[in-house]
């Protein structure tokens, strides 16, 4: 393998722009706020925080490459999570983490089901699940919050989902799992395939026996499925329920999918991409936290870095796939 | 020929590129006013591309374009009307969930003003497009106002036909105007090419089917992989020498400018 | 052509008209909702409150509208909302009224060219170009408002020009539902009775046919974004004349009601059907119901979960009777 033939192998991932994004943010970070970037405190918070976002950027990825959109993701994380808290009590931790999550792949499925049979606007029928769920999440937690018993915060699942090992939270190695797992699915796996091919070019996916329905009611509930989980992580790390729990999750998770690679016209996503978006995105959030900007500039920020990436990355899979 | 002996549309060199893709490389080809030529080749050769560049849909890479001895610098569908550059395509054309009339006149629209401000003049668009609809017999219980979606493949191809002869032009591209057709119907569309260049206008007919266009055509021009191959007139070349042309891709060495 | 033919016809051209459904949808809610409630909720009390929040959210659904037309989205209105209700609140005191709405109006056009240009010249998908915008102005939003106070002055209370846009009342009804009125009869005229309306529903419909009839398709989408962003940055100054002051979250969620309205409105995502009036009466219904929850002591948490009903059963329902009229015609 010639350097110049693995460059542009590395140029034609679709993550390509956020791994120097990220590698650049490192550089960045490390020369001008060591201490702070790289301080326990904040490796803490970030890789916590980018875990939580991760996961749930994973899921959109995925629908994304398909060339649909998922908007429901946050609402859905919120539910997940409160149906979480209020099912441990009386049918202890691991059935409730079951019925949780069986919640949450259901609403990916029912997502699923009016895109590809009753065949509507995948951003209506999200759009509509956002407030159908969010609206349940109200009326459920009735406003008040709700918590995990003593006992059920000790609970072995309880620890392994918001436990500590090596001072990192349990949910950043789940995370690193999760993204590994789902890498391997999209560039090693027939279903993985069979989801890039569909963003690319439809018709031809269709011609070559892609069974396109099938795969979109994966991504879909695939999504839902690592919102719902990433949900039940946070609540198993901090055991208390709130009415806005994800509220505004979704966008932040568009932005983390987009920069880490994912193209809305369909046909490129990467988990590690999703993954190292949730980190730019996180990552820079803490920093201007630790520089003591106001709040605001993390919202704008994540504006203009996504308008950037997209550009960006459109630019790359157009021009570098070529070399 | 023009009024002063100058090609109606004279391409001299024209390259287009997609990226990588070499769509056209070097192609000059002139046409005349009152002349029906033949544009042939295989798929992927080039034709459509061609005629896209034409019709203002795509700008060339390199290489100059005149049209009536001026050349053409800016590239855009909207110019080509303006100049009387007509292009008739198949699955483009119609917009599906506008009216009959309001497709007619789609890009052109004939206004009233009331108040200085400009107002589409519906009664015009619903009796022009009437008057085409009858001459192009059209179903019965079909009104102006009715939408294209309610309409079938071949009348839609009507609509499209009837609207190039209705407004004053000097080019129609025809882009396998055939294809779906009757044979009935197909007569009737090669019998309009036919009086279209007898009123002085430049017709260029895409299609497949060399034998069929060798039968009206003054003029055939073939494209394979992006290059022009052959310009010949149909008289001098029978049909069976300008297929095998076409099979061969131009790799017998025959091309032949003929002028 | 028979009689029955003849009638069969008008019947199919009346019920595919996009804001048939939403018209017959807002009817029977009119009717329901004044019946259960004993009339309060259409008391003057009542509707005054109702039709001012509908002409608000009515006209950045108009915006919306000619931007779905075109086949895309714009999710950033509710940022432009807010942009607009506080530049015009800011520059009110130190410019004059007038010259704050326009100011506002240009900030809200200006955001609308930004989106106009990634969407054309950059390619980006409109969702994700407005999903930027949308987080960098209301990330702008909040940071004009740290430390600062955006309320009308007296001074601007007692402009003509705080009167005319937002601040007038007339029987109880603030004029900001005169505004929308103005809006969907203007915007309606332009739309179906225009050259420029006829590519907006042409390139809604078919880009690529529209283009090769030379309609000017990138300008015209262009434009439609900028129009979007003007009307959005005027709802936010007709808010901000009703309330007389905003905060850094004004406007914020509202973009997805927005387009909400449209769908229920019978406005297509996919573009070339478009509806004003749906819009309007969509943007009516959406706030009727709520206020109708609120009447009937339901926790107002509910309307979000019958709002993602509505929709779903708005566009199964207008795909239903679209399919119902094309057989029997």
């Amino acid at each position: 393998m010639t350097p110049s033939s693995v460059l542009s192998r590395l140029g034609r991932r679709a993550d390509v722009g956020a791994i120097v994004a990220a590698a650049a943010l490192l550089v960045v970070f490390t020369a001008f706020d060591f201490n702070g970037f790289w301080s326990f405190f904040t490796l803490l918070n970030v890789s916590q925080y980018t875990a939580i976002l991760g996961l749930v950027a994973v899921g959109e990825s995925l629908v994304i490459l398909t060339g649909e959109i998922d908007l429901s993701v946050g609402s859905i994380y919120g539910l997940t999570a409160i149906a979480f808290i209020t099912f441990a009590a009386p049918l202890g931790v691991p059935l409730a983490f079951l019925a949780a999550m069986a919640i949450a792949i259901a609403a990916g499925l029912i997502n699923a089901f009016l895109v590809v049979r009753a065949g509507m606007v995948s951003m209506i029928v999200t759009l509509s699940s956002l407030f159908f769920y969010r609206g349940i999440i109200y009326v459920w937690s009735g406003g008040t919050a709700d918590s995990l018993s003593k006992a059920n915060r000790v609970e072995w699942l309880t620890n392994l989902l918001g436990g500590n090992w090596l001072w990192f939270e349990n949910g950043f190695f789940l995370f690193v799992i999760v993204v590994i797992a789902f890498q391997l699915i999209l560039t090693a796996s027939r279903t993985g395939n069979h989801l890039l091919a569909i963003g690319g070019d439809s018709a031809s996916a269709h011609s070559r026996g892609v069974d396109i329905g099938r795969a979109k009611t994966f991504a879909f509930a695939a999504s839902s499925a690592l919102a719902g989980f990433s949900g039940i992580v946070t609540v198993a790390d901090q055991p208390q329920t709130h009415v806005t729990l994800g509220e505004q999750m979704e966008l932040q998770a568009i932005a983390a999918a987009v920069v880490g690679g994912a193209l809305l016209t369909g046909g490129r996503g990467s988990a590690i991409g999703a993954a190292l978006g949730a980190f730019i995105i996180t990552s820079v959030r803490y920093e201007l936290i630790g520089m003591g900007a106001p709040s605001s500039w993390y919202i704008t920020f994540v504006g203009i870095v996504l308008v950037i990436a997209i550009i960006v990355n459109q630019w790359l899979s157009a021009t570098l796939r070529t070399l | 020929m023009t009024t002063n002996g100058a090609p109606l549309v004279r391409m001299e060199n024209i390259d287009l590129r997609f990226g990588r893709f070499e769509a056209l490389k070097h192609v000059s080809v002139d046409f005349d006013a009152g002349e029906l030529v033949g544009l042939v080749g295989d798929n992927g050769a080039g034709k459509t591309t061609l005629i896209r560049v034409l019709s203002g849909l795509y700008t060339p890479t390199n290489g100059r374009v005149f049209f009536d001895g001026k050349e053409i610098t800016y590239f855009h569908p909207k110019l080509a009307i303006e100049l009387g550059i007509e292009t008739i395509q198949q699955a483009v054309g119609l917009c599906e969930n506008l009216s009959i009339a309001r497709n007619f006149y789609l890009g052109r629209e004939p206004v009233r003003h009331v108040l200085g401000l400009p107002f589409l003049d519906f009664t015009k668009m619903r009796d022009d497009s009437r008057k085409v609809l009858h001459d192009f017999g059209l179903r019965a219980n079909v009104g102006a106002d009715d939408e294209v979606s309610l309409l079938s493949g071949g009348e839609r191809q009507s609509i499209k036909i009837g609207r190039s002869v209705a407004f004053k032009n000097r080019v129609i591209i025809m882009d396998e105007p055939t294809n779906h057709l009757s044979v009935r119907e197909r007569e009737h569309v090669n019998h309009l090419a036919l009086q279209l260049r007898d009123q002085g206008l430049l017709v260029i007919y895409i299609t497949h089917d060399i034998f069929q266009v060798h039968k009206i055509a003054d003029r055939i021009v073939i494209l394979e992989n992006g290059v022009k191959i052959a310009d010949v007139k149909s008289g001098e070349m029978t049909s069976d020498e300008l297929e095998q042309i076409i099979r061969e891709g131009g790799r017998t060495g025959a091309s032949q400018e003929v002028a | 052509m028979s009689a029955q033919t003849a009638s069969r016809l008008e019947l199919f051209q009346l019920v595919k008209r996009p804001a048939t459904s939403v018209i017959v949808f807002t009817a029977v809610i009119v009717v329901v909702f004044s019946v259960q409630t004993s009339g309060t909720w259409i008391s003057q009390a009542n509707m005054t409150s109702v039709l001012q929040a509908s002409a608000t959210l009515g006209i950045m659904a108009l915006g919306e509208a000619l931007v779905i037309t075109a086949r895309e989205i714009d999710i950033s209105v509710g940022s432009i909302f807010g942009i607009g209700a506080l530049v015009y609140l800011g520059s009110a005191s130190t410019i004059g009224a007038f010259p704050a709405v326009i100011l506002a109006l240009i900030c809200g056009g200006a955001i609308g060219a930004f989106n106009g240009l990634l969407v054309t010249r950059f390619k980006v998908s409109a969702l994700i170009a407005t999903l930027g915008t949308l987080f960098i102005f209301r990330g702008i939003c909040y940071a004009l408002t740290e430390g600062f106070s955006f309320t009308a002055g007296d001074q601007l209370r007692q402009s003509v020009a705080y009167a005319i846009f937002g601040g007038y009342e007339f029987f109880g009804y603030k004029d900001s539902i005169l505004w929308l009125i103005a809006m969907v009869v203007v915007l309606h005229a332009v739309v179906f009775a225009t050259p420029f309306g006829n590519r907006l529903l042409a390139l809604g419909g078919n880009d690529a046919s529209a283009l090769s009839r030379g309609v000017h398709v990138t300008a015209m989408k262009w434009q439609v974004f900028v129009l979007s962003g003007i009307l959005a940055a005027f709802a936010g100054v007709l808010e901000a004349s009703k309330i007389g002051f905003a905060d850094g979250s004004f406007g914020r969620l509202e973009e997805l009601q927005a387009i909400a309205a449209c769908v229920i409105g019978g406005c297509l995502l996919t573009g070339g059907r478009c509806s004003m009036v749906g819009a309007a009466l969509g943007a009516f219904a959406l706030t009727g119901i709520q206020s109708f929850l609120v009447l009937n002591s339901v926790q107002p948490q509910w309307f979000n979960v019958l709002l993602g009903v509505i929709i779903v059963v708005a566009l199964i329902g207008d795909k239903a009777l679209h399919a119902w009229a094309l057989r029997r015609s």
